[in-house]
């Protein structure tokens, strides 16, 4: 091997290197809202909430959980089930493709059984009314409530888990 | 020393290709806001076109689906509406649920309590989470509604709803969804799809209240229940507890509630009884969730 082969070999190796490290780097959220928790715990502050699409940059991993950047530069840990990997977003050079892929994340959210969907079947059913689910989705337990609830109870790590 | 400077001149490259690399990851995430509707044409027909089962329902079309069923669950049941109770309802269900394989959905859970003497939870897509006052009756501790609730995650978590529904209704919703390419459905499609939805919701509503998922669901069901509820730190003896109150009571209820949508009791006590034997460090009953669950029971009427 000459030494262009090897600078090249090199060049190489380094870009396959950068392109791994990307790939795992960009999280998008993919429920309506998540809390961002200042540590790796449901029960931890909320820091930021973060909408259904947004995307964050992982820094590191640990058990089930993300560390991850804001676009507003705010750290903090999100769960895996939050969030979805888009790899095709970060590898891909081209810009239509990468351009379709968000197209399709934003397309997503907002395409199939939807709040229009919803719409129309009320108008049909005025007798089935969504006012208890609306309701029943403003029932919440907040991290504080639940740290209590889970210490006062010697839940999990606080004196219950195997 | 030829190697070192090749390594040199590797490690600048890497350098400036990685602050290349940034610069471009930031316009890639710019470009999110900046996408043209042809693109999102074209993605949407490429992505529905794929679709093919429950599995590719996405969080926010469970959500929708699942409002729904809730809504009609309501139809048929009063809400039970005792803040106290609720809300320490919701504290026993959001401690399972975070220990559950799937904590964080679209919506998160939320758990309601039914105003009936009939015995049953349910449990629609989505994370809308219904326990009757009759079952809550039967429990004599917080193990027994922790247990019984982490089923209820468990049913959500495994998608049990979203799998009631017709394969071939998801088909036909999904080749409606990838015809249209305009962020609004026009009147035709969207008349099509609410009725792909109302079909859906009845499939799903049937094997709910009606008939009761399959048997290998419940099943299911019960071994994420116990096993979320373990680790947690809730005592999973308290879903055998529950079970062997509905084997003693069995006699004569075969058609309501419960009853009539679940598999025999004592089929699934057995199955339960082996898993709970191994589970080691078991955890055990605390004196201080039973008080706390004794208080919030008072006020239950």
């Amino acid at each position: 091997m000459n030494k262009k082969s090897r600078i090249r070999a090199s060049i190489f190796a380094v870009l396959i290197i950068l392109v791994t490290f990307l790939i795992a780097e960009n999280l998008f959220v993919k429920v309506q809202s998540a809390r961002l928790h200042k540590e790796p715990k449901f029960y931890a502050a909320a820091i930021a909430t973060l909408k259904a699409g947004e995307s964050v940059v992982k820094i590191s991993s640990q058990a089930g959980w993300y560390r991850v950047r804001t676009a507003g530069g705010i750290e903090g840990w999100l769960h895996s089930s939050a969030v979805q990997t888009k790899k095709v977003d970060l590898v891909t050079m081209d810009k239509s493709l990468k351009e379709k892929a968000s197209a399709e994340e934003v397309a997503l959210a907002s395409k199939g059984f939807n709040e229009q969907v919803e719409q129309e079947y009320k108008a049909r059913h005025k007798d089935i009314s969504f006012a208890w689910v609306d309701k029943m989705l403003a029932i919440t337990v907040s991290p504080e409530q639940l740290r209590k609830f889970l210490e006062e109870g010697k839940l999990a790590e606080f004196g219950g888990g195997p | 020393m030829i190697s070192l400077r090749a390594g040199r001149i590797s490690l600048l490259l890497g350098l400036v290709l990685l602050f290349m690399s940034c610069a471009t990851l930031e316009k890639g995430i710019d470009a999110v806001s900046a996408v043209d509707a042809s693109d999102v044409e074209d993605a949407v027909k490429v992505t529905q076109a794929v679709r093919k089962s429950f599995a590719e329902i996405t969080e926010g079309e469970e959500y929708y689906i699942g409002r729904a069923v809730a809504a009609l669950i309501l139809s048929r049941y009063p809400v039970y509406d005792n803040p106290s109770v609720t809300a320490y309802i919701n504290r026993v269900g959001q401690t399972v649920a975070i220990h559950s394989e799937r904590p964080e959905i679209y919506a998160g859970y939320h758990f309601l309590v039914l105003d009936t003497d009939e015995v049953n939870a349910l449990a629609a897509p989505g994370g809308f989470i219904f326990i009757t006052k009759g079952l809550l009756k039967r429990c004599r501790n917080e193990e027994m509604i922790a247990n019984i609730l982490s089923h209820e995650v468990g049913h959500v978590a495994a998608k049990h709803g979203l799998q009631s529904i017709k394969k071939s209704r998801l088909v036909d919703a999904f080749k409606v969804i990838g015809e249209t390419a305009a962020r609004r459905f026009g009147p035709e499609e969207l008349a099509e799809l609410t009725t792909l939805f109302e079909e859906a919701l009845g499939d799903i509503v049937e094997k709910l209240i009606e008939r009761g998922y399959d048997r290998k669901y419940e099943f299911e069901a019960d071994k994420l229940g116990v096993e979320g509820a373990a680790v947690t730190g809730y005592d999973p003896k308290g879903m055998a507890a529950f079970l062997q109150t509905m084997v003693d009571d069995s006699a004569g209820q075969e058609g309501k509630g419960w009853f009539k949508t679940h598999p025999s009791a004592q089929d699934r006590l057995g199955k339960v009884t082996k898993q709970i034997e191994g589970i080691t460090p078991l955890p055990s009953e605390q004196k201080v969730r039973t008080d706390r669950f004794q208080q919030a029971m008072k006020s239950l009427s």
